[in-house]
């Protein structure tokens, strides 16, 4: 089995994470975007690196023509990507290329019967997919699931290519987005909140819930999307951040399968509502029927008592 | 000019059905538009509400299945976009389907050419069902065009299309020449709920079935193959009882504190 890991050298490390149930037997290759030192290169848990000093892994033309190269000379069995957007792009554009099927979002691998059955989410969250797909196939793996493993090998060879860089979309202008130190993708407790929140003032006694508990601040996609009373860092759910603390606590949430699949990786879930048939109860670990606009108030007073 | 649209008729995720081995039953979940696809049909709308498009047409491949319920179930759906205001639709129907995104793409391109003359072509950034977000870029390079993804904003103009896009860390404002796939996301407008003269209207309007004769496909190999499973409730799912709010927070302060978790900063 040969397997092609592609992207920014952080994504390749990443990636050998990813293969490490599949990697024993197989031959592992890099193809890497932008100018890395050698040390870093050589660090890589790979057989074999290619550099592609001159691609932009910013632009998913740059993307597709380095990897259309490289498989041009070479067959892979697996050619294997972080799934940014736009590497999903790319990874799509490359798969149409080469006839090959693909996935998207993949969170795992095994063997089974020696080939590799790769797992991903479905149907909103609410049905895990095991897919098996002929080779060669192109595999694009849900991001900041896993962490850089030693598969035993080492670069032999370094191999430098350079693309043309044509290029069919221009950049006109590119804004970062607004981050204000929030990331609750890393967060280990988080108070989310929902449209039972009447309006963008009464967030803040969910902020301040939040800084009592050392928590981060989520929320549902109306809440960001439609209200805009929150920025999209904020978001969690299917098309938003998916999120894994040890605590999350949904207030006014109601639970429909689209917030659900951003937080099943979670080990607690505590939910707030007032509708004792909400949903989210349901995929709950405890569940307190009440009235936000009381509870919070209440449990911040208790929590401030016991602190002292 | 013209504008393709890319319609999934999605299984219902809504719906789900198992068997009594936790296995996904697909072929008996209701088909529905996939959400986004919508946004996409509206977004047509409004370029051709414009004056900038003459005619929009939508294009499906019938993937779960081509039973003649499927086929009358997918038909209804259609009628749906027809009445926001699509002019007319294109359904592929084949017994010998076989799943890969890879022949969905092949398929809409070809049904695409065969239809006429489109410069834009939009679709959502993912369908509701399998969420993968592939079958947009794959008609793009199958047609040999550029491909934009995660449109939130979309202005035609002399021969172009300026795209803001949502990426991960950044908004960027691209231009691509037409013809172009793009690509956009829930965020870019809010579909049109159709009036009911305009359902009435729209069953005059035509939904063409496409099959694998009109256009042509080598035989289709299983190449991807998948087995879904219902994902368990793996939760406690206790409900915290008690006469005040105060009797409340202490129970649940207590089962976290058993969970191992305090909640206060240490
Ligand atoms: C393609 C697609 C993608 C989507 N992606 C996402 C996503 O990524 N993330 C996401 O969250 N959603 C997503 N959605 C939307 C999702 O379907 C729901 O619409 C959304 O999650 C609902 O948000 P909510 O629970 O805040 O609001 P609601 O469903 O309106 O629920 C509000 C809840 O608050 C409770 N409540 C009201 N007042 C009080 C009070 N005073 N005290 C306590 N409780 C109260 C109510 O009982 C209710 O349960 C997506 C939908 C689609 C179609």
């Amino acid at each position: 089995m040969k397997i092609l890991l592609a992207g920014r050298i952080s994504e390749v490390a990443e990636l050998t994470g990813f293969i490490a149930p599949i990697s024993s037997t197989a031959d592992i290759h890099a193809l890497i975007f932008g100018k890395p030192g050698e040390d870093e290169i050589r660090s890589l848990s790979v057989s074999k690196a290619i550099v592609a000093e001159n691609a932009d892994p910013s632009y998913a033309d740059d993307v597709v023509e380095a990897l259309k190269a490289v498989l041009g000379k070479e067959v892979y069995d697996y050619i294997v990507l972080v799934a940014t957007r736009i590497n999903k792009e790319a990874g799509a554009r490359v798969a149409q290329t080469i006839g090959a099927p693909a996935i998207t979002e993949a969170i795992g691998v095994r063997l089974e019967d020696g080939s590799p059955v790769f797992i991903r989410s479905v149907m909103a969250g609410k049905a895990i997919s095991k897919e098996t797909l002929s080779s060669p196939a192109v595999i694009m793996v849900a991001p900041g699931r896993n962490k850089p493993v030693d598969t035993g090998k080492r670069v032999g060879e370094i191999q430098r290519i350079s693309i043309s860089g044509k290029r069919s979309v221009e950049i006109i202008e590119r804004k970062g987005k607004e981050r204000k130190g929030v990331r609750v993708e890393d967060a280990e407790i988080i108070v989310s909140v929902g449209r039972g929140f009447k309006s963008k003032e009464d967030l803040s006694m969910a902020f301040k819930l939040a800084e009592l508990i050392g928590a981060q601040v989520g929320c549902s996609r109306p809440i960001a999307a439609d209200l805009k009373w929150l920025s999209e860092e904020h978001w969690i759910g299917l098309s938003g951040k998916k999120v894994r603390p040890k605590l999350y606590i949904a207030i006014g949430i109601s639970g429909q399968p689209q917030h659900l699949a951003g937080i099943m990786d979670s080990k607690i879930i505590v939910a707030i509502n007032k509708d004792p048939g909400a949903p989210i109860f349901k995929y709950s670990d405890y569940g307190v029927v009440e009235d936000l606009y009381v509870f919070i108030p209440k449990l911040m007073e208790k929590l401030s008592t016991r602190q002292k | 000019m013209n504008i393709a649209v890319l319609v999934k008729l999605s299984v219902d995720t809504s719906y789900m059905r198992l068997d009594q081995n936790n296995r996904v039953l697909f072929s008996e979940i209701p088909l529905k538009v996939s959400d986004i696809d919508r946004n996409a049909v509206e977004e047509a709308l409004r370029i051709k509400q414009q004056g900038l498009a003459n005619k929009i047409s939508s294009f499906s491949v019938l993937t779960w299945g081509s039973s003649d319920k499927r086929v009358s179930e997918a038909q209804n759906l259609l009628r749906e976009i027809l009445a926001m205001g699509v002019d007319e639709s294109y359904l592929y129907v084949d017994p010998g389907f076989v799943y890969s995104h890879l022949y969905t793409a092949k398929i809409l391109a070809r049904m695409i050419r065969k239809a006429g003359d489109y410069s834009l072509i939009l679709a959502g950034e993912a369908s509701i069902d399998g969420y993968s977000s592939q079958v947009p870029c794959r008609v793009a390079e199958e047609l040999g065009i550029p491909c934009v993804s995660y449109a939130r904003r979309i202005e035609v103009k002399e021969g172009k299309v300026i795209v803001e896009r949502d990426l991960e860390d950044s908004v960027e404002v691209v231009g691509v020449k037409l013809p172009a796939v793009v690509s956009v996301t829930r965020e870019i407008n809010t579909p049109r709920l159709p009036t009911l003269l305009q359902i009435r209207a729209a069953m005059r309007k035509p939904v063409n079935i496409i099959k694998a004769s009109d256009i042509g496909l080598e035989p289709m190999k299983k190449i991807h193959e998948f087995v879904a499973e219902g994902v368990k409730i793996q939760r406690k799912g206790v409900i915290i009882e008690g006469k005040t709010v105060d009797e409340k927070i202490e129970k649940l302060l207590e089962a976290l504190a058993k969970e191992g978790i305090t909640l206060y900063r240490g």
